[in-house]
């Protein structure tokens, strides 16, 4: 224990240590600190994308942000699409988790296969998934033509298309939960299961008393960082409808579409400004979180 | 329950595998047979005389195709690959570089404020990068460094941190410090040490900080459509610019396209298989 604190208390070692972590805080407050502060200023002009003419405009901004529909109705999509797509994620992911608990043959192979989705780039892949999906040629309705079914115009229609891109952010990122389910669930403690089956309790109890409560800290972790994630969905929704379409546009897409289409910075930094404090919001949520887990692991 | 449990299990391994094992066969076709109304899905060697039949003629046509420039871009999609091969390793290195000595620093010593700092640095993970591109935008304007090799590097670097510093600490905090007081009492310096016995036993760690990094840098489309559509345009951002081709979308050469694009992903992903955890939980949750 001495010899330990003999090294952090190593003659100069504050110098030593601010060389070290400093070069990293500092690019992060550069990239990441005052972008927020002179967004802010922004924010409160009328600045544009093309010319110099920027004048205080006062809250205008806000003003127009909190009344104009397509921000409430990208809210509101977004927010759906959040639960929905993580909600779906967390079930499949955990029934999955479920079915892949065990030792079988071949479970590393087949592990490594159901986990590649999440490693690709969504953009890229979204792009394929709109030829997979397409309505006239699209190897889904092929699929459905030949058995005799409906074939749906699953990105064109109004209806469906939001619930396309949740089914393709499903195939992303259920493996993301399945991966971290089965980590919770490979720490159960067997003895549990074992004094389980001496008081012969039923499978739902068993599942209810004690799978889900030993698992829940770790998805509830899952599903804060895929919640935060989801919450910026960007990169589905413009491979496959584009920035501007009503049906799809979500908070990310419409903030692209006010600052790049538009050419309205100011607007737009008001815009990112509230989305900014909503996921300040889960962040903080998400932080808090962590530490509860850390602090419980520790004790 | 055995037969529930199996179908999920195959059920889950198809809904994975299917759309890229579709990708590759969609590449060896003739763009025809990837917009055709009927379902073609068995490659053959020559076409078939039948236009109702279920196979089409394989070719490699696209993967040469890869060379050419689509109506609408300036550049072929080997120009595009080297531009993610030269963005994705650049700031692969840099992130890595400066969050094992960031997540050194945090591990060994006494930083003021340390638990505040991880936090922030946590935090700007969170960040949406939407709130933060115009700024950005106009630093890179007056900075020049639009549309480079080097801004994109720059800019993933630091988007990289947060997890390089994360998951390099988890690496760096199992290490004995016995190690390197052994070392500093041999007459190595605190330098010397680092580099001979602490860098080595963090070779794991480096090695899996360096795959998340990449694969992060490589995925990217928001910050590279919006800052680098005139040049160093990276290949998410090649493609999307794609849609809306008069031509009509190139179809086999874009699943070519991908499934190159996306082949070392895979095998870093089976190389790094036994970390994957920690690298989506950012090192807070190990197997």
């Amino acid at each position: 224990m001495s010899t330990t604190t003999d090294v952090r208390r190593h003659r100069g070692g504050s110098t030593i240590a601010w060389s070290l972590v400093g070069p990293t805080l500092l690019l992060l407050i550069a990239f990441n600190v005052f972008p927020l502060i002179y967004n802010i200023a922004l924010s409160f002009t009328n600045r544009e994308l093309v010319g110099e003419d920027s004048r205080f405009v006062g809250t205008t901004n806000y003003t127009r942000v909190f009344s104009d529909p397509l921000f409430a109705g990208a809210l509101r999509r977004t927010a759906l699409f959040v639960v929905c797509a993580v909600g779906a994620e967390l079930m499949l992911g955990f029934a999955l988790a479920l079915a892949l608990v065990r030792e079988f043959r071949l479970k590393r192979a087949v592990l490594a296969v159901v986990l590649v989705p999440m490693m690709l780039s969504p953009a890229v892949m979204g792009l394929y998934w709109a030829l997979i999906l397409n309505g006239n040629y699209g190897v889904v309705n092929q699929i459905l033509g030949s058995i005799g079914l409906p074939q749906p115009q699953w990105l064109t229609d109004r209806d469906l298309k939001f619930w396309s891109i949740v089914v393709v952010d499903v195939w992303m990122w259920t493996p993301f939960m399945a991966l971290i389910a089965l980590a919770g669930l490979s720490a159960i403690p067997p003895h549990l299961y074992e004094a389980a089956e001496i008081d012969r309790a039923s499978r739902w109890r068993v599942f209810m008393r004690i799978t889900l409560p030993m698992t829940a800290p770790l998805l509830g972790l899952a599903v804060l960082l895929r919640a935060t994630d989801a919450l910026k969905q960007f990169d589905l929704v413009m491979a496959t409808a584009g920035p501007n379409d009503a049906a799809t546009q979500t908070l990310s897409t419409l903030l692209y579409q006010t600052v790049f289409r538009d050419g309205k910075i100011g607007l737009g930094a008001a815009f990112a400004c509230v989305v900014l404090v909503l996921v300040i919001a889960l962040a903080t949520v998400f932080t808090r979180y962590l530490d509860h887990l850390r602090r419980a692991r520790e004790t | 329950m055995r037969a529930v449990r199996w179908l999920v299990i195959v059920a889950g391994l198809l809904f994975a595998a299917l759309p890229l094992v579709w990708m590759g066969l969609s590449s060896i076709k003739h763009r025809g047979d990837t917009i055709s109304q009927h379902l073609r899905w068995m490659p053959a060697m020559e076409a078939p005389a039948d236009p109702a039949s279920s196979s089409f003629e394989a070719t490699s046509d696209s993967y040469r195709d890869l060379a050419t420039v689509h109506a609408g871009a300036q550049h072929s999609f080997w120009h595009h690959l080297w531009n993610s091969v030269v963005i994705g390793v650049l700031s692969t290195i840099a992130s890595v570089a400066l969050g094992t000595l960031c997540a050194y620093g945090f591990s060994r010593f006494r930083v003021p404020g340390e638990k505040d700092w991880l936090f922030f640095i946590l935090s700007t993970r969170f960040m949406p990068p939407l709130a933060v591109v115009v700024p950005v935008l106009m630093m890179y304007r007056a900075l020049d460094l639009q549309g480079t090799h080097l801004g994109l590097a720059l800019l993933y670097t630091v988007f990289n941190l947060s997890l390089a510093v994360w998951l390099m600490k988890g690496f760096l905090d199992e290490i004995p410090r016995a190690y390197e007081e052994a070392a500093v009492v041999d007459g190595y310096s605190r330098f010397g040490a680092f580099i001979r016995i602490v860098l080595p036993e963090a070779r794991t760690g480096i090695a899996v900080t360096a795959v998340f990094c990449l694969i992060s840098a490589w995925n990217e489309y928001g910050f590279a459509m919006t800052l680098n559509s005139s040049g160093a345009v990276t290949v998410p951002a090649y493609f999307a610019g794609l849609q809306g081709n008069i031509e009509g979308m190139p179809w086999p050469q874009i699943a070519a396209g991908a499934l190159i694009f996306v082949t070392p992903i895979v095998v870093f992903t089976v190389l790094v298989r036994s970390h994957l955890l920690r690298g989506v939980t950012f090192g807070t949750v190990k197997q």
